[in-house]
């Protein structure tokens, strides 16, 4: 294991010195921050050995605001902020749940929603809800801001729309309307702290005949970055919900993942465990819904 | 070596340390403090051994560097008996025999006093929510789950 003695630091105090170190050291420099994966990553040699950019202490970037039409959060936002809060709870409470399944109590105090989006991890937990909840990511640099879909902002294993004088500071996701229910499903190989081996995220709007108006599925760890299940949603959308049309539509989740054999799991118990995940998760929204008395 | 002097308050008193700013806390607790009462488990936060408090939350001190740090409060086991009275904490443990080797349960000890100065009156599940991150292989969970329902009771007294 390397020991992380040689290293410089930088650590500003405000956006505006991080943005100016970075917009001087450009790719010289990684990003450090609540560190949960990037320290692991240099001490067991992946990561390339860099200076690192700390901004772990740029409090201004810690945040759960309502905006006009989206709930803003900080990039540093720690999970266990973002597992608890009540504006997310209420209004993307997909997100507080995949938060809450992220890791230990010790990992969610520390680790930011920034870190883990641009750690662009396949099996990242928070990527799959903010996916159906059509996130914006925020990149400030010296030269301006840009607003990213989340869905263009990964552009394949770890390859993200970010340029190396840029910074993610904020994440923006919609409100869940009335007539939309969702939920965060991760099957991991430990309850407490675990990688994900195959992680979703469901999101529906119903019709007044109790069918989908629309569906949206992401799933994480079974392709080289979280995807969206859309030959499933196809297969639901508008159509009678019985056992068998669930079943059919869980079942060609296959045709849009490409997982691979890993320390945690093989290829084909992912395929498998994609196809339970969502006959699992949707039935729980129907179910939920049956009981709320629809 | 690139070494830096990182303040901090270091169980109620500030401290100075020269070291290199990308070192974790565990390290420089532990080999250049002498503070060996935080355990190095894993190293990669999955065991819970070297759970400290920074600013009153549980973090694993092997995933944080000296950096991150500066100008932060951490508590680590040590400052809990501050006079030399052990802590409430640290009394129930013993006294319920949830100790065994004892090796995780510094760590152990640090999650429950996080979870206690949170919430005086967990339940169960909060009390399992809790300890979720730390492993014991001597598998005395349900001793520890015991201590830590003790430890509860005899700080409501």
């Amino acid at each position: 294991m390397n020991r992380l003695h040689d290293i410089e630091v930088y650590s500003p105090k405000t956006l505006e010195e991080a943005l100016e170190i970075l917009r001087r050291e450009g790719d010289r420099v990684k990003v450090i921050a609540g560190g949960t994966d990037l320290i692991i990553q240099m001490k067991d040699g992946i990561m390339p050995r860099k200076n690192l950019l700390n901004i772990y202490s740029i409090d201004e970037l810690r945040y759960i605001r309502m905006g006009n039409d989206s709930i803003r959060i900080g990039a540093l936002t720690s999970f266990t902020d973002i597992a608890s809060s009540a504006l997310i709870r209420n209004y993307a409470r997909i997100l507080a749940d995949a938060a809450n399944t992220i890791g230990s109590i010790q990992i969610m105090n520390k680790a930011s929603i920034g870190g883990n989006l641009v750690n662009a991890s396949p099996a990242a937990d928070s990527i799959p809800p903010l996916y159906v909840l059509d996130a914006v990511l925020v990149l400030r640099s010296v030269e301006g801001v840009r607003e990213v879909p989340i869905q263009s902002f990964y552009r394949g294993y770890k390859k993200l729309d970010i340029r190396s004088d840029e910074l993610l500071t904020e994440v923006r996701v919609r409100r869940m309307a009335e007539d939309e229910d969702g939920i965060f499903l991760k099957h991991g190989l430990r309850l407490g702290d675990a990688i994900s081996v195959v992680n979703a995220a469901l999101l529906v709007k119903w019709d007044g005949d109790d069918r989908f108006k629309d569906v949206k599925i992401a799933l994480g760890a079974v392709a080289p970055t979280v995807v969206r299940a859309r030959s499933c949603e196809e297969a639901l959308t508008g159509k009678e919900l019985n056992d068998s049309t669930i079943w059919d539509a869980a079942s060609k989740v296959v045709n849009d993942i490409s997982p691979i054999d890993d320390v945690r799991g093989t290829a084909e118990y992912r395929r498998e465990m994609s196809v339970n995940l969502l006959y699992i998760g949707l039935w729980e929204i129907i179910n939920k819904r049956n009981q709320a008395g629809w | 070596m690139r070494r830096r002097v990182v303040r901090f308050i270091l169980n109620g008193e500030e401290v100075e340390v020269y070291v290199p700013p990308a070192f974790t806390l565990l390290e420089v607790l532990r080999d250049v403090l002498h503070l060996t009462g935080t355990k190095d488990g894993c190293s990669d936060g999955d065991c819970g051994a070297c759970t400290v408090l920074l600013d009153g939350k549980a973090v694993h001190s092997c995933l944080t560097i000296m950096a991150q740090v500066e100008g932060r409060e951490v508590t680590t086991v040590e400052g809990l008996a501050g006079d030399g009275e052990p802590d409430v904490v640290q009394k129930a443990y013993v006294e319920t025999g949830a100790i065994q080797c004892g090796y995780c349960i510094p760590g152990f000890i640090m999650a429950t006093k996080a979870l206690l100065t949170a919430n005086p009156s967990p339940s169960e599940d909060d009390i399992l929510e809790a300890l979720r991150g730390n492993l014991c292989r001597c598998t005395g969970y349900v001793k520890i789950v015991e201590a830590v329902k003790k430890a509860v009771e005899e700080a409501g007294r």
